[in-house]
């Protein structure tokens, strides 16, 4: 905003004494023109930056796909986030050019007298908005750290175990941690798992509850919440039990084992023997997980990073991955992935970055890797080919089935595949057998082989009955032999640590009246007994109670209602059904040939591969079906060591250093690549990571909800906070409150609340339901030259009110004043002043 | 949908060994189906149905004041059912019956909706391509799918046949163009069931004092009847903790009574049942209970529409004040004032019961921000013109005002599937004081920018008929000034006129439309500006960054630019008048693909505003 002052131009009483040159470009600058141009150019810069470009490709405006919108800054020769395209150095140049505009027009041709100083504040405003713009984005660090809650420390009482991964952790109480020179250091999140070896044996760990609300029962401290962690510890003798940690209470540390009722079958150990811990040895200790780094984002530059470490190191080494694209596809060759069909061939635009070290820590300084390929959002993605007869054996079948209702569901099975054999949770399986007999147990009912090696009896009994459908269910005799038997239950296909198993569980007389609890498996090796008398099965261990009779639980399909079974031939298939039978029937089943089973469903065979041949490549993901919030989550680099195989790597939000520092929804899965010099390392590509000021602990993770508390649903949602602690020298520092809204600032950087851990179930075989609030994610960056652009903002806005309000009050007295002085009529007057013509300035 | 083998065990002999723990609560959930079966009525999708005579007996005014937990909010039963039933038909009313009537009768008599059309598909591609699809399975559905294209209704019996389940998936494979048209048919579908229908209904308190207990639904209440369950051999689950036992036994029979009778056409039976059971619902925690009054007003503003209809009052008086401003006759700008203020008074009374019944000021949803930025504008209006009545401005401002009223509460009444009127809670970000300082600002400096792009297009015609090019020399508030002085300063800036005009008694048309686009233009400029510094105070300590460039600032910056542009090229150019509202209605334009295109096409940090 300039005005306008013909009668005194001030370059005109400098023209004697400035250089040509110097003159033309001061007048250059103090032109309004140069200023308006300036501005179109600004606005035109912005926009398509920010919205990009919609133009229409078809006659019709309104039809749907008559436009087609481009964002330009995406575009290959840009590759620009919004922060970069506006501050690219055209928009640099603009800025500057504009600033210089303002400064000299406002200097040479605004005379500094009160009718003008709306116009000088605001011009100055802006003049000092840009400076602390500079100074704010030049300077500007930003980006994310995750902070778990509470880790849990696995250590024996005496101090001889060696934990998988060995580090310094600091209590959540304070206290010193556990004596020993080895724990097992993992996240308290639910599924998370560990070991910890001792000289007696391995632990098994495996975090099955994590309740950050959990009411304390008894004590002093009775009605407050906890925050309370429940590990499945499975001790080396084969014991099961669950130990209960809650964090600021160790106090309340207790054992829970497992019981034959099924009205509780868990309890507390010291209901059980006053004991309330099962196993003295094991120590469970929560700890905080301090965070010292935080990830960078992406919006502000492009921070790409390779990670490196050598296996079986924890620390990675940081590779910044300089020049890496963001938003399209580079490929040398289309042969390294997968495109849907019909899909435009991707263009051939290669790159080859170097990714040198950079760290004098890192593990091979001298190995530089090579991008060779970059993803925006690819899949991982396995073709099965037919293969051919050099390949091995590896049964495939495509299967529809269809409903009367014409609902229809697709699967793919592999018969070889431990996961990829069953679908719909086991109702679904394919089978492989090598001879008639094997097909004839499948098609066997559900049955049970009784042995009794001393008395030379042998029986197979099929299961009618199990006493949790029957109660009155008696025991059936086993010929004369004395023994009798009754089912108490029946459970196929269940997860263990160990794979998938199916479970008879039988209640034994013996000739002596003694009645045993055996668990007879399909798998024989993990068959055992429990006695009634005892207070749950993992106590009894793997051994058998009584060894006189041996049983065999021969589970037929097991739960499958359809098994399609493949064998002896490699091309023979039948399907086994048990739908609407009696008995499980065999049907013969073909390629493109329909089967009808009861149930109204038709079940089409559509391939069948025997020798399927797996070929796995990055699947292009056609832009239309990308979800907009992915970010990065779908990006893939091709990276090869020198003179190794090149390998596709998937994008990490974070460098975890193991499975063990797992948060749920995200990944951690890096990858190994062998060197030239034959040794191996492990390969993440995530993002760059900066030191914080000071190491990070979450205290408490609070959910604030509405009325009716958080019923799951987004809006029920009322604020969320973490509680946070700084490390310093003197310890942690009293928690902080970080809340949306309300940020805290520390050691140069403040910390925003940026995203927290919902409630989440069980993500299928294996894996947890999760209550949420295990975690925070905090917004961490910098903040220099804020006040020096709030001063200019203040400065321009009070710069508008005079101009807009205050200036005419002036002029119209200045005017007053002049008339009556002049005694001249007012328009005369006027037209000795003109004004800015309706302007505001 | 796939076909799910869980579905079809049984038959088999071996099925004693899986699970059945769960077909008695699918068994309990389905209780209202059969026992439906002997409807009297079937419901029509047509809108222009008359409404059924039991639809009109029935007296769902005690509804008005129960009060329903929905994601964290207590809503009256009629905003509750207002919001379910935008969600599943969309802005049509079903057989012409109120969202609570409809709400009632797709959860007790689900059979009479089975196959009618009340599920609404608002893309036009989408409801083409269903419609294609099912023409080529049974081409005798072509003149009962024309009204679905036309209107956009379908019916789930159709929605769920197999040919269009196919599409569907398809269609929700595109993210881009159609897995939300798609998303949001699955979404009605899953709402209309009965059983999401009942489960929804979340009205009795919880009986201990602390706020944050959950509520509980009627299903919880009324199907496990503890001693039906007995006697079927069926396990019984707990009772609500707490509850008297004489309460929930009068929930429990009002609500059946209420049931029957729905069933059975009885409406004093349902009239009676209802307002027992309304009456009985505080008696479990009276002190948890939501004041009636707010529930009751609550009902009522979603029984009116929420009040949109006052554009209607907003097109009468711009009507009338166009006339006056144009041919100057008091007469009409007397009656124009009337109509406008008549029109202010009733937005006041529903920003203010909006403001009452959702205990925050409405400002967190498009619907609110649209209608309180209107609302702003008529206010400032009226200062305005009480600063103006003695010049030849007067008019113009109430006028520029009634015209952004009428626009934006005709797109509040039009267009509800885009400005949604639902009250809910606000997202944890928008809980700050500068909530209600940044967007009041911004949204109050869009409208007058809107007033100014009504006066500047008048102007544009004035001169397209052959208006000359006059302006305003002295600017907006100079010129005001200037013509309130009545003194030597006013006439000292020769009244603020143009040169061109010469000097006479008054201005012309064109200057004073000038004048006050220029009024309404600065008072705007400021307001942007502020309005963005206050953004970008409250982004740094909310984002961390007080400026991120994300679209929906970029397009209010460059709204903003437009303004500096007016400005700059005003001074410059010979036809200011011209190039001013020419501007200001650019500017106009970009501050509405900022609300528009911005909002809907291009999200970003700002997906609420």
């Amino acid at each position: 905003m300039a005005n306008h002052h013909s009668s005194m131009n001030p370059s005109d009483l400098r023209r004697g004494t400035l250089a040509v040159p110097l003159r033309v470009l001061l007048d250059l600058f103090s032109s309004v023109k140069m200023g308006i141009t300036l501005l179109a150019i600004l606005f035109v810069y912005m926009a398509v930056g920010s919205a990009g470009l919609l133009y229409p490709i078809h006659p019709n405006l309104l039809h749907p796909d008559a436009w087609v919108h481009a964002q330009i800054r995406q575009w290959r020769p840009f590759e620009m986030t919004e922060f970069e395209w506006f501050h690219w150095w055209p928009f640099d140049v603009l800025v500057i050019l504009i600033c210089a505009n303002i400064a000299v027009t406002t200097v040479r041709r605004i005379p500094f007298r009160p009718v003008n100083y709306g116009v000088w504040m605001i011009h100055t405003g802006i003049l000092i908005l840009s400076v602390g713009s500079f100074i704010y984005f030049g300077t500007k660090v930003e980006g994310d750290t995750p902070v778990l809650r509470r880790l849990v420390v696995a250590s024996l009482a005496d101090g001889v175990a060696s934990g998988e991964f060995v580090e310094t952790a600091v209590l959540s109480n304070g206290a010193a941690p556990s004596p020993g020179s080895g724990r097992s250091v993992f996240s308290a999140v639910p599924s998370n798992r560990a070991t910890l070896a001792t000289p007696r044996g391995t632990y098994g760990l495996e975090v099955v509850d994590v309740d950050p609300e959990w009411e304390l029962l008894s004590g002093e401290d009775q009605g407050e919440r906890a925050y309370s962690v429940s590990v499945m510890v499975e001790s080396p003798t084969g014991e099961r039990f669950i130990r209960q940690v809650i964090a600021q209470h160790p106090e309340y540390t207790e054992d829970l084992v497992f019981t034959q009722d099924p009205e509780q079958p868990m309890k507390r150990s010291v209901k059980i023997d006053g004991n309330p811990i099962v196993d003295d040895s094991l120590r469970l200790e929560l700890a905080y997980q301090s965070q010292e780094w935080f990830y960078l984002k992406h919006d502000i530059a492009k921070n790409w990073a390779l990670y490196v470490r050598r296996p079986g190191e924890r620390e990675w080494t940081e590779r910044p991955i300089d020049g890496l694209p963001l938003y399209n596809d580079y490929i040398a060759d289309r042969s390294w992935v997968f495109q849907s069909e019909g899909a435009a061939a991707m263009p051939i635009d290669p790159i080859d970055l170097e990714v040198p070290a950079v760290s004098e820590t890192d593990p091979t300084p001298s190995t530089t890797f090579e991008v060779s390929g970059y993803l925006r959002y690819a899949l991982e993605r396995s073709r099965i080919l037919a293969g051919g007869p050099q390949d091995p054996f590896n049964p495939t079948a495509f299967l529809s089935i269809t409903s009367d209702r014409g609902e229809r569901s697709e699967y793919r099975l592999q018969a070889l595949d431990p996961e990829g054999r069953r679908a719909d949770g086991g109702l679904l399986a394919f089978r492989s057998v090598d001879s008639e007999a094997g097909f004839a147990e499948i098609l066997a009912e559900p049955s049970l082989r009784f042995e009794i090696p001393a008395l030379g009896f042998v029986e197979n009994a099929p299961i009618r009955s199990v006493l949790l459908a029957q109660e009155d269910l008696g025991f059936t005799d086993l010929g004369e032999t004395g023994y009798a038997y009754r089912v108490a239950a029946v459970q196929d296909e269940i997860p263990l640590s160990s794979g998938i198993a199916s479970i008879a569980i039988l209640e034994i007389r013996t000739p002596d009246a003694k009645i045993v609890r055996r668990w007879v498996f399909d798998d024989p090796r993990l068959t055992r007994d429990v006695g009634p008398d005892m207070a749950g099965p993992s106590h009894g261990g793997p051994a058998l109670i009584e060894d006189s009779i041996d049983v065999q639980y021969r589970p037929g399909t097991g739960m499958a209602l359809l098994t399609l079974v493949v064998g002896p031939e490699p091309e023979r298939l039948r399907l086994v059904n048990t739908i609407g039978t009696e008995k499980p029937e065999a049907l013969d089943i073909g390629v493109g040939r329909g089967v009808e089973v009861p149930g109204g469903l038709t079940v089409l065979l559509d391939r069948y591969m025997p020798r399927a041949r797996i070929e796995s490549k990055p699947f292009i993901v056609p832009p239309n079906q990308r979800d907009r919030d992915a970010g990065t989550h779908f990006a893939m680099i091709r990276v090869a060591a020198p003179g190794g195989e090149p390998q596709w790597l998937r994008f990490h939000q974070y460098a975890f250093e193991g499975p063990q520092d797992y948060l749920r929804r995200f990944r951690f899965d890096p990858q190994r690549m062998r060197l030239a010099d034959g040794s191996e390392v492990e390969v993440l590509f995530s993002r760059k990571r900066m030191k914080l000021p000071a190491e990070i602990a979450l205290e408490e993770f609070i959910l604030t909800a509405h009325v009716g508390g958080f019923t799951g649903e987004s809006g029920s949602i009322r604020n969320w906070t973490s509680l946070i602690r700084f490390e310093t020298e003197d310890g942690w520092t009293e928690p902080q409150r970080v809340s949306v809204n309300d940020p805290v600032a520390y050691g140069g950087y403040s910390y925003f609340q940026a995203q927290w851990d919902p409630p989440d179930p069980a993500r299928g075989e294996g894996d947890r339901m999760s209550r949420g609030l295990n975690y925070t994610v905090l917004g961490v960056g910098n903040r220099h030259g804020i006040y020096t652009q709030l001063a200019g903002c203040t400065i321009s806005v009070f710069g508008m009110i005079y101009a807009f309000y205050v200036k005419p009050v002036i002029r119209r007295r200045h005017l007053e004043r002049a008339a009556a002085k002049a005694k001249v009529p007012h328009a005369e007057a006027a037209s000795r002043e003109p004004a800015m013509a309706g302007g505001p300035a | 949908m796939s076909v799910k083998l869980e579905g079809v065990v049984g038959g088999t002999g071996r099925s004693v060994l899986f699970s059945t723990s769960t077909s008695w609560l699918l068994a309990l959930a389905c209780w209202l189906l059969p026992a439906s079966a002997a409807v009297a009525q079937d419901s029509s999708s047509d809108g222009d149905s008359p409404v059924s005579a039991f639809a009109q007996a029935v007296d769902l005014e005690p509804l008005g004041s129960a009060a329903v937990l929905v994601e964290g909010r207590l809503k009256s039963f009629g905003s509750h059912a207002s919001s379910t039933m935008h969600s599943i038909t969309g802005p049509r009313r079903i057989a012409g019956q109120s969202p609570a009537f409809t709400y009632l009768d797709m959860m007790i008599r689900p059979e009479a909706y089975a196959d009618a059309d009340v599920v609404y598909v608002k893309n036009k591609n989408v409801r083409q391509r269903i419609a294609d699809v099912l023409i080529g399975a049974e081409p005798s559905l072509e003149p009962r799918l024309e009204s679905s294209v036309r209107t956009g209704l379908f019916s789930p019996m159709l929605l769920q046949r197999a040919e269009v389940q196919e599409l569907l998936r398809v269609m929700e494979a595109d993210l881009v163009r159609t897995a939300r048209p798609v998303s949001e048919i699955r979404g009605a579908l899953f709402l209309s069931d009965p059983r999401q229908l009942l489960a929804r209904l979340r009205v009795i308190p919880p009986t201990e004092v602390d706020p944050q207990e959950r509520w509980h639904g009627l299903d919880e209440l009324v199907l496990p009847d503890p001693k039906a369950m007995e006697s079927a051999g069926l396990p019984t689950l707990p009772m609500i903790e707490g509850l008297d036992p004489e309460v929930a036994s009068t929930i429990r029979r009002e609500w059946r009574g209420f049931v029957e009778g729905w069933m059975n056409g009885d409406a004093p039976k349902v009239n009676a049942s209802l307002a027992s059971l309304v009456a009985a619902l505080p008696g479990v925690n009276a002190e948890l209970y939501p004041e009636r009054s707010r529930l009751a007003w609550e009902h009522w503003y979603f029984e009116q529409n929420n009040l949109t209809w006052i554009w209607l009052v907003y097109l009468a008086s711009t009507a009338i004040l166009l006339i006056a401003v144009v041919y100057r006759w008091p007469m009409a700008l007397r009656l124009g004032f009337g109509t406008f203020a008549i029109a202010l008074a009733l937005q006041t009374f529903a920003v203010g019961l909006r403001w009452y019944v959702a205990g925050r000021w409405p400002n967190s949803n498009m619907f609110e921000a649209v209608t309180t930025a209107a609302w702003f504008g008529a206010i400032a209006a009226i200062g305005f013109e009480l600063w103006v009545r003695r010049t030849p401005l007067k008019g113009f401002f109430a006028l520029g005002a009634a015209v952004s009223c009428m626009v934006a509460l005709m797109s509040a009444h039009f267009l509800p599937v885009y400005l949604n009127p639902n009250i809910g809670n606000m997202m944890p970000v928008l809980h700050d004081v500068w909530l209600y300082i940044h967007t009041n600002v911004i949204i109050f400096s869009y409208c007058l920018i809107f007033m100014a792009a009504v006066t500047s297009a008048i102007y544009l015609v004035h001169r397209f008929f052959g208006g000359l090019p006059a302006y305003a020399r002295a600017g907006g508030t100079g010129m005001i000034l200037a013509t309130t002085a009545g003194s030597a300063g006013g006439a000292a800036a020769g009244g603020g006129w143009t040169e061109s005009v010469g000097a006479r008694k008054g201005p012309s048309f064109g200057e004073v439309l000038d004048g006050v686009t220029m009024v309404l233009m600065e008072l705007s400029f400021v307001m942007l500006w502020a309005g963005l510094v206050m953004g970008a105070i409250w982004a740094d300590h909310s984002w961390g960054r007080p400026w991120g460039w994300d679209p929906k600032e970029v397009f209010a910056l460059e709204t903003f630019v437009v303004f500096l542009l007016l400005v700059h090229v005003r001074w410059r150019v010979k036809d200011k008048g011209f190039w001013t509202a020419l501007l200001a209605l650019l500017g106009a334009v970009v501050m509405l693909f900022n609300w528009i295109v911005v909002n809907f096409v291009i999200t970003g940090l700002h997906s609420y505003a």
